[in-house]
């Protein structure tokens, strides 16, 4: 495959965006061609020079207003359906989103319970119980507060350093919740042993924004939810599966 | 919409050049995806909002006939230099971002958001295109001439060795 031929999918192909065909007719022309490497290799610099600069966050203030206005509106509409609307955003992090769950299946009432309990990390503060990046004080802490001892593993050379841990419920469930985080992202990947009954098998979805990710491993079901994007998640899924 | 406030502020001031500016923006945002919350797809309220935040800003833009001066962005914040490195490799570091900065605010406007959504952001190209409302292909070559412009712009000015 010739250079020009290729060169309009090396965007595409560092973005994650091509299918996995045409990715492996990129990668195949990358291993032989020294100057679509460099090329690769310089726009991989410019997007992490890109990455360096600031990310603004929102004040307090802006928050505290948009908190306000959403109680605000609530008050003054009565119709039912704004009220069920508005309650909808007011509790996004209180964990009620009853009205997502009327019609849906047990596993979509698992990942709606997964988002909230990601949502709720976020928004009251609370993302660890213990604060460290060392995989040998994480792991220990959840001795003797889980009847199970979830695997710990710092994966900081791939890009995804483990920040800490907590303990989370998931549908009434204790599980011990580990903190990656990627750039300004926060990863939280939920533990628990695996029940035999509910989806074997791995997929992703999304919901509300954020990426969902499930799969067993080990006797372990592992839940990974971030507002990272959908390849990112998986390449950090797939370093989890197999350590 | 309150998980994804920062993401819709970053996005606000990128798009604003202004972080007194994108509050108001995000504020009234919040208020309109309040209005329109039965037309949210609960699968990427994410790109939603920045689609809201998107229409707030130009709407605004096209009710003044000439825009204010605005307040630039506030270069001390959130450019904390990493303590690990020592102070002459500190200094280089601010230097790069401050490069990066100028470089991303004298972009196009329509080229920065690309930019900002799926570098920052890590938007697919189908939600870009989504939030911007142009077809997948012109994502594609917003982006692409705008890295292009970027890499014209920081490769001069920076040491190679970052570009390696």
């Amino acid at each position: 495959m010739s250079c020009e031929h290729i060169e309009r999918d090396l965007d595409s192909y560092l973005d994650r965006e091509l299918d996995a065909a045409t990715a492996m007719d990129v990668r195949g022309h990358l291993s032989e061609c020294a100057a679509c490497r460099r090329w690769v290799a310089e726009r991989e610099a410019l997007g992490r020079l890109v990455r360096t600069a600031p990310y603004y966050a929102a004040p307090d203030r802006l928050r505290a207003r948009v908190l306000a206005q959403t109680t605000r509106s609530r008050s003054a509409r009565r119709s039912l359906a704004w009220a069920a609307a508005a309650m909808l955003v007011v509790s996004v992090g209180a964990g009620g989103i009853n009205l997502w769950r009327s019609a849906i299946t047990r596993s979509d009432t698992i990942a709606a319970d997964v988002v909230d309990s990601h949502v709720r990390s976020l928004m009251a503060n609370h993302l660890f119980d213990v604060q460290s990046t060392d995989q040998h004080t994480v792991k220990p802490w959840f001795l003797g507060k889980l009847d199970f001892s979830p695997p710990v593993v710092d994966l900081a050379s791939l890009g995804f350093p483990l920040v800490g841990g907590r303990l989370d419920y998931i549908s009434g469930r204790p599980v011990a919740a580990l903190v990656y985080q990627r750039q300004r992202h926060t990863i939280n990947v939920f533990v628990s042993p695996a029940m035999n009954d509910v989806f074997p098998q791995t997929n992703v979805r999304s919901l509300r924004g954020f990426f969902i990710r499930r799969w067993v491993h080990d006797g372990m079901a592992f839940w990974a939810v971030s507002d990272l994007n959908e390849a990112e998640l998986i390449q950090l899924c797939e370093a989890l599966e197999a350590p | 919409m309150l998980p994804h406030l920062d993401a819709a502020f970053n996005y606000a001031c990128w798009l604003t050049k202004s972080s007194a500016e994108a509050e108001d923006v995000v504020q009234e945002a919040c208020v309109r995806a309040m209005r329109f919350l039965s037309s949210l797809r609960d699968d990427n309220a994410r790109a939603w909002l920045f689609a809201i935040v998107r229409n707030t800003w130009y709407s605004r833009v096209s009710r003044r006939a000439n825009m204010p001066e605005v307040t630039p962005l506030d270069p001390a914040r959130d450019e904390r230099p990493d303590v690990a490195l020592d102070p002459e490799e500190q200094l280089l570091q601010q230097h790069t971002v401050a490069l990066v900065r100028a470089a991303l605010e004298q972009l196009p406007a329509d080229f920065r958001e690309v930019i900002v959504l799926r570098e920052f952001e890590g938007l697919s190209y189908k939600e870009i295109a989504a939030v911007v409302r142009v077809p997948v292909g012109t994502v594609m070559s917003r982006l692409a001439r705008a890295r292009e412009r970027l890499m014209a712009v920081l490769k001069l000015a920076t040491p190679t060795e970052t570009l390696r």
